[in-house]
């Protein structure tokens, strides 16, 4: 079978000399929803910087949708950043038409998807407000329109929800979830949060710290979709405790 | 509201004395004229040609004063800010650089250039680069690597970048940049004409006041502090309504 994103025998070194990634391998198929976790400064960022094409890599291969990927392609891989990454002179709207409007999207076209996505992430009739005068909730729920505009069956996402209070960060996952369920895209996500991680994915890979390999690849079996009483049984707390545990040993 | 009003009854109370002390003699209006007779002097000397070709030669000076150093002392910020090795190179000097009082140079000014406007323009735009320079390099700086990130993950041309991104973000701080650097470049000339000039608004000051005479001395004080409050203000404006996302 063909992975949505296939990585092999990848490192990687900082000026030549320091290792910041080590010898990383994994494959994601298409459809699925993969977190990674690890320490900080593990290089979980960079790993994602090269699977976006915007950083290159020492060693080793990473293809996605069966081609490398040398240089950004917003057309196969589309990245969500935290909310603070918002254009704050642009408004909502044109933050979001911000991508088709760098390939000369007629306006008409541009202004048509970009109010469909604002739909998707549930802000319609916000269009106009600009990024200071939202919510970080809905701040992020603009970048994640943003990040969807184009389509692209790929989507990364470092940390997106980490400025975000516990509550927010909480329905942001959710609604995450459910935007996922109605487009069925590849997604890699980054987080800190164990309880995010096991809530959102089908698969959960741990990083040990620098230099950072993959140390455990931790299936995630609960059933879709998912819903917050989960986070109360059992297995959610069994399947929290083995990346917890991991996660101890990967610091050290 | 209240705040508006306090500091309006302290511009009249400053204004009444300046009217009331010297006419009633309390302080002496040899030295200090009644403002009603100072500000009949102004309406005068508006009337006067010499005095207009005067304003019209500084206006000029500073125009192209502003025209040169604007553009030259921006392109310079941005290249210092750009490049990490010329930034390492130059920035310690200018700041170093930046530090001595530009009118010590003046009479190297005049050395080079005489005494004619082309003297007022180079020291003017000389003092007025430096402040411009610094901005601009500080305003690149401003602008967040993450907006870039975001700029190059959706493909942005180097082009886009800037036009996109860095442009709109740099905005306010390079409004903020022409108005700081038009305040500079105002004394430059006025410095620069009061020093050693035969023509100006500037020499006109400079030479009643030698002469002694005060009213003709206030009145060109009230137009030149009238004109450059205007056009800080007008800036100003500008730049509240270009940085209303800035909170």
């Amino acid at each position: 079978m063909t992975f949505a994103i296939d990585v092999e025998g990848l490192s990687h070194n900082y000026g030549g000399t320091v290792p910041a990634l080590e010898d990383i391998s994994f494959s994601v198929a298409a459809g699925r929803f993969t977190v990674i976790v690890g320490p900080s400064g593990c290089g979980k960022t960079s790993l994602l910087m090269m699977l976006a094409g915007l950083r290159a890599q020492s060693q080793g291969r990473i293809h996605c949708l069966g081609k490398p990927i040398p240089e950004p392609d917003p057309q196969r891989v589309g990245v969500i950043f935290q909310e603070a990454s918002l254009y704050p002179w642009l408004t909502a709207l044109e933050n979001i038409e911000f991508p088709l409007s760098l390939r000369g999207t007629p306006k008409e076209d541009m202004r048509r998807r970009a109010e469909a996505m604002l739909h998707l992430v549930g802000l319609t009739g916000f269009g106009a407000r600009y990024p200071h005068e939202l919510s970080g909730g809905m701040k992020q729920r603009v970048a994640i329109a943003r990040g969807l505009v184009q389509d692209p069956p790929v989507l990364l996402m470092d940390e997106p929800f980490a400025a975000l209070d516990e509550q927010t960060r909480m329905t942001m996952g959710h609604e995450l979830l459910r935007i996922w369920s109605t487009t069925s895209k590849t997604v890699v996500f980054i987080t800190h949060s164990l309880t995010e991680a096991v809530y959102l994915a089908d698969e959960v890979l741990v990083m040990s710290a620098r230099p950072g390999c993959i140390i455990d690849r931790i299936p995630i079996d609960l059933p879709r979709p998912r819903n917050y009483e989960m986070m109360a049984t059992d297995v959610f707390g069994r399947l929290r405790d083995r990346i917890w545990r991991q996660i101890r040993k990967a610091d050290g | 509201m209240k705040v508006l009003l306090v500091r309006l009854g302290l511009l009249a109370l400053v204004l009444a004395a300046w009217e009331l002390l010297p006419r009633h003699g309390i302080v002496n209006p040899l030295l200090l004229p009644p403002l009603g007779d100072v500000l009949a002097t102004l309406g005068e000397l508006l009337q006067r040609g010499q005095v207009r070709e005067a304003l019209g030669v500084s206006a000029m000076e500073v125009l192209l004063a502003f025209v040169i150093a604007v553009p030259l002392g921006a392109a310079l910020g941005v290249l210092i800010a750009e490049n990490d090795y010329l930034g390492e190179v130059f920035k310690p000097m200018l700041f170093i650089v930046f530090a001595i009082p530009k009118s010590i140079f003046l009479p190297l000014f005049i050395l080079a250039f005489g005494t004619g406007i082309q003297q007022k323009i180079a020291y003017a735009a000389f003092t007025t680069t430096f402040v411009v320079l610094m901005s601009a390099a500080a305003a690149v700086e401003s602008v967040k690597q993450d907006y870039l990130l975001v700029a190059r993950s959706y493909g942005a041309t180097r082009l886009q970048i800037l036009s996109r991104v860095y442009v709109p973000s740099m905005l306010p701080i390079l409004l903020e940049t022409l108005r700081i650097s038009m305040i500079f470049n105002f004394t430059g000339v006025l410095i620069a004409e009061m020093y050693a000039s035969r023509t100006g608004i500037g020499h006109l000051i400079a030479s009643w006041g030698e002469n002694f005479q005060m009213k003709q001395l206030f009145a060109g004080v009230i137009l030149l502090a009238v004109a450059a409050i205007l056009f800080n203000e007008a800036l100003r404006w500008m730049e509240a309504r270009v940085s209303a996302w800035r909170t």
